[in-house]
């Protein structure tokens, strides 16, 4: 899990690691049983240890990681901001750019839609680059063939932003 | 804004709207477009956005309900059926999502067909038409009927006629929506190659391949415009890393 | 059962849906059987009436004239030159060798009643501001044993009462009771009566040397004399010693059939003073040329207006070929069998060509009477019962052959289609075939200007089509170029009716003329309209493209007008020998009769038009609407 994810996920308010936990797992639905709990609590310690992080243990409770409160500190609010304005695109982890989007909604830091356009623009001068090299390959070349399979998926990956863009589209009233 | 000097085409307010009062539907909304020459426009947008309803307004197929329309400086929205047609004729190329070629009709009867309508005399339009499928690669298919050409052929036939009277613009209609991927290939290097030789073109597509050839890619949305993106000039990561290369 | 009532079902959904093609195959088929049942029932009227009016007066076997030196009332004149304007001169003949000449006669082996000989008078009638010749009759008041006139309105002869013949009473408008001067002398019209011993006003007779009685030069004969009965003593009295009386005998024979032997053995010598003898055969035969005229026009008519109701069918059963075939593709796609299909469409088609059947038939029926009388002259007319159940039987057939003929082939081939083809089929052409090719007419058409150039395209695609086109207007112009032949020979007859007069058997002929061309032109324009359409919704797609491709709506209405003209210029021109073929046919004995040039010209150039106007209506509906919406929902 990427730390900006949980970074993220704090931007709106502080909260429990417990709940951040549950709305982690909320997020990625049936996937969520993928995700291995202790993994958070361990990257929340690693975030307060690089200072990104605040914790405060609640008057009363157990000194624990899931019943600690944790916040954002300016560090880890400008380490959010950057992340969600970043574009690169490195191997396909359809998970990440997928809660980037709730991350962004749920906190009310980005329109998730124009987070998917910009990601869908980058895509497409890739997309433009590789076709232009693939086209100027002979046929048949074994370099052409991978530029063909760089075109496909980026050409797949688009399709999905089309489907995100689509989802995150509010519903406007048909007159 | 691209300098009005070299704008091919023009739209300001371009409106087409279908029903009235509860039942109105706005398939074209206010969409405003300029199209410098030698510009490769794409239109993208999710079926049922207006995006083929606006091809047909920008080639005169269809009247818009109200706005502007500029082609080749003449203004289309004012214009007689006559007149509409003679444009046609001259200034502009369509290319169909499905073709619609003659049947009856041989690859090189089918794309001198527009110069024949036009008015020319029927050797000169053949030798043209036969320059022009020499350029898409077909000459050796100049002979055939449709129905013996496969699908990238045929609408290399079709983006030949489209050339025949030597269009201001070419309009392009989902131009790959029937093809599979190896005649899309065909189709993109055949519009690489217009791009090239300086054709403006305007292409509605949901296919991002063929988006990809353009230099400036248009979302469309419920018959509005909302977005534009200039793709020419690189990306900003390396072709390597998309593959796994670091 | 469930079959069945399936079936009916679809039938009449389908009819609910588009009642138009539906209603203009009735229309096709309604002329065409109405047309066909005046035809059969005219062709019951033979000589019905002749007889009937033979045994109501007591009609003579043979009628024979007897000296007089005045016009005789039938039969050739008397010395070599005919002079309508005063008899012949002859010497006036004793009444010993009239009296001696009628014993002769009377007392011939044979001979078994007479009555006569009667006096006849020529004189000049004056009614009503009009002046005819005609020959009066002397009568007793006792009724003759042979040859009564059978009065139809007033009374018989009596002292100032003259009985006039029917059609010439009604030539010159006069009814009982009125006025009417003869030579000067008053006299009141005191009855109207028939007789079979004459020919009807104003005694036309249309075949020289057949069965004609008279001998005249020129292609016609004709005298305008018309007949009436006087009293004895009022026919002396109008004859004078310039113009003595000739005298007239009624025989009836012993053998009725033998009446043309004993004429040519008892008189009809070319001696100024043999007797003439006419066999009422001859008086039947001439006397039935009215009906027979109007059969020889009905019956041609009647044919052509059913083929060109066969073409409307077919070209609408093409038509509506286009949208079958998905129709058969979803009947076939719900589980429906091929048989199903075909039973559907058949049962559709056979339905209304019952209706049209029907409908015709009644108005046959109805328009039999009104058309069919036997002139004036006859007793007796055809009425209702004329159309029996033969008749009926046969406009049946025709209908349901008509209808059968035009749809079988593609009900069978719709049904033979498979499935997928079918649901697959119909994306750009309106008809169950795609279209033809023709590589030297597209090569053709490169060189014409644009409408000429979609026109032939258009035509190239549908042979099959263009040729009915061809047939239909050629059937239509065979009909207007007998009707102008028949126009040019009425112009030939009618010179000796100056005295304005009408002639009641041209004009009944150009009733039925009227009524036949009225027929055929709507049956024309149906079909015209029927094949403009089906040309349009066959040629949508192309015309949408060839729009798209920069043809004007202008270019592509000529060219569809076009696509309709063209196969029409051949049919218009072989109407020309075939309409004159048809005439002399039919108006046997004439012989071939080729009308003005100036007409034929004004006649192939009308139709022309007509096609092209027809045409152009629907096509230009068509080349106005939206091209996109076409070009949009017609993908592969």
């Amino acid at each position: 899990m990427q730390q900006e994810v949980i970074l993220a996920m704090l931007a709106k308010e502080p909260s429990h690691g417990y709940e951040l936990r549950a709305r982690l797992r909320q997020a990625l639905g049936p996937l969520g049983d993928a995700m291995n709990d202790g993994h958070v609590y361990v990257t929340l310690t690693r975030l307060e240890k690089a200072g990104l992080v605040t914790s405060e243990q609640a008057a009363g409770l157990p000194d624990r990681p899931d019943r600690k409160v944790y916040g954002l500190t300016p560090a880890g609010q400008e380490r959010v901001t950057g992340w969600l304005a970043e574009v690169s695109w490195p191997k396909p982890d359809l998970a990440e750019f997928h809660l980037k989007l709730i991350a962004a909604a749920a906190a009310g830091l980005a329109d998730p839609l124009t987070i998917v356009d910009a990601q869908r623009r980058e895509l497409l001068r890739r997309l433009r680059d590789a076709q232009r090299v693939a086209l100027g390959e002979p046929d048949g070349s074994a370099a052409g063939l991978l530029l063909e399979g760089i075109v496909l998926r980026l050409q797949a990956d688009l399709r999905w932003l089309e489907a995100c863009e689509r989802n995150w589209t509010p519903r406007k009233d048909r007159s | 804004m691209s300098d009005t000097g070299a704008s091919v085409l023009r739209a300001r307010g371009l409106r087409k709207e279908y029903g009235q009062g509860e039942g109105l539907v706005r398939a074209v909304d206010e969409v405003d477009l300029d199209v410098a020459s030698g510009e490769t426009v794409a239109v993208m947008g999710p079926s049922g956005c207006g995006k083929s309803t606006l091809l047909h307004l920008l080639g005169g197929l269809d009247r818009p309900t109200g706005g502007e329309l500029w082609l080749a400086g003449q203004r289309l929205d004012q214009m007689g059926e006559r007149a509409l047609a003679r444009l046609r004729r001259g200034a502009v190329g369509f290319v169909f999502q499905a073709f619609h070629l003659m049947d009856e009709l041989t690859a090189v009867e089918n794309v001198e067909l527009p110069a024949l309508l036009a008015g020319q005399p029927a050797r000169a339009a053949r030798r043209r038409a036969s320059a022009l499928l020499d350029r898409v690669g077909l000459a050796d298919r100049a002979a055939f009927l449709p129905s013996a050409l496969s699908g990238g052929q045929r609408q290399r036939v079709a983006i030949a006629r489209a050339l025949v009277s030597e269009p201001a613009v070419v309009l392009a209609d989902e131009p790959t929506g029937n093809l599979d991927s190896q005649a899309t290939v065909e189709v993109l290097r055949l519009f690489e190659d217009l791009h090239e030789a300086g054709q403006t073109l305007i292409i509605v597509t949901h296919d991002s391949r063929i988006a990809a050839t353009a230099d400036r890619l248009i979302s469309m949305r419920d018959g509005a415009f909302i977005d534009e993106t200039r793709l020419t000039g690189g990306s900003t990561g390396n072709l390597g890393s998309l593959a796994g290369l670091t | 059962m469930g079959r069945i009532r399936l079936t009916g079902r679809l039938v009449r959904r389908d009819l609910r849906r588009r009642p138009g093609p539906a209603l203009l195959l009735v229309l096709a088929i309604t002329a065409a059987t109405a047309t066909l049942t005046l035809g059969l029932v005219l062709r019951g009227v033979t000589n019905q009436p002749y007889q009937q009016t033979r045994a109501a007066t007591n009609g003579p076997d043979v009628v024979a004239q007897i000296a007089g030196s005045g016009p005789v009332r039938t039969g050739p004149p008397r010395g070599r030159h005919l002079s309508r304007h005063g008899p012949p001169a002859s010497a006036p003949v004793a009444h010993a060798q009239i009296a001696a000449e009628a014993r002769a006669l009377t007392h011939a082996p044979g001979v078994s009643r007479y009555s006569g000989p009667f006096p006849v008078a020529s004189a000049v009638v004056r009614a009503r501001g009009l002046t005819a010749d005609v020959e009066a009759e002397g009568r007793s008041l006792t009724p003759a044993s042979v040859d009564q006139p059978k009065v139809t309105e007033g009374t018989w002869v009596s002292s100032g009462g003259i009985v006039l013949e029917r059609t010439f009473a009604e030539a010159l408008g006069v009814g009982v009771g009125d006025r009417v001067r003869l030579n000067g002398r008053p006299f009141r019209v005191a009855g109207i009566a028939v007789t079979a011993a004459d020919l009807p006003y104003p005694n036309l007779c249309y075949y020289p040397g057949g069965s004609c009685m008279f001998d005249l030069p020129g292609p016609f004969a004709s005298r305008n004399v018309g007949f009436a009965w006087v009293t004895e003593a009022d026919a002396r009295a109008l004859a004078s010693a310039q113009a003595p009386p000739s005298y007239v005998l009624d025989l009836k024979l012993k053998d009725p059939a033998a009446a043309p032997a004993f004429a040519s053995a008892h008189g009809n010598r070319p001696t100024p003073t043999s007797p003439i003898l006419i066999p009422w055969q001859a008086i039947q035969s001439s006397s039935g040329l009215l009906v027979q005229d109007e059969q020889s026009v009905i019956s041609p008519g009647a044919w052509l207006a059913g083929l060109l109701a066969i073409a409307s069918v077919a070209v609408l059963a093409g038509g509506r070929m286009a949208e079958r075939t998905r129709r058969v593709g979803l009947l076939k796609a719900i589980g429906g069998t091929p048989e199903t299909v075909a039973v559907v469409l058949l049962a559709e088609n056979l339905v209304l060509a019952l209706v049209a059947a029907a409908a015709g038939l009644a108005i046959g029926w109805l328009a039999g009477p009104l058309v069919a009388s036997p002139g004036a002259a006859l007793v007796g007319t055809p009425g209702a019962p004329a159309v029996t159940l033969p008749i009926v039987g046969l406009v049946v057939a025709m209908a349901v052959v008509v209808a059968l003929a035009s749809t079988l082939a593609p009900a069978i081939r719709a049904a033979r289609t498979s499935t997928v083809s079918a649901l697959a089929t119909v994306s750009y052409h309106a008809g169950a075939r795609s279209p033809r090719r023709r590589p030297r007419l597209i090569a053709l058409s490169a060189r014409l200007p644009v409408p000429l150039l979609l026109g032939l395209r258009l035509v190239a695609r549908r042979p099959r089509r263009a040729l009915l086109s061809t047939a239909s207007v050629a059937v239509t112009a065979t009909g207007i170029v007998a009707v102008l032949a028949f126009h040019a020979t009425v112009r030939l007859k009618t010179v000796g009716l100056a005295n304005g007069l009408n002639d009641p058997v041209v004009d009944r002929d150009e009733q039925m003329l009227l009524i036949l061309t009225v027929v055929l032109v709507a049956l024309t324009v149906l079909n015209a309209i029927c094949a403009a359409w089906a040309t349009v919704l066959d040629a949508r797609h192309a015309s949408a493209l060839a729009r798209a491709l920069g043809a004007s709506p202008q270019q592509v209405t000529a060219g569809i007008a076009a696509a309709q003209v063209l196969p029409a210029v051949p049919g218009a021109l072989l109407g020309i020998p075939l309409g004159i073929g048809l005439f002399a046919v039919a108006a046997q004995g004439v012989g071939v009769v080729v009308p003005p040039v100036s007409w034929l010209a004004a006649a192939v150039l009308g139709t022309l038009a007509a096609v092209a106007v027809l045409a152009a209506i629907p096509a230009r509906i068509g080349a106005r609407r939206p091209v996109s919406p076409i070009l949009q929902a017609e993908t592969a």
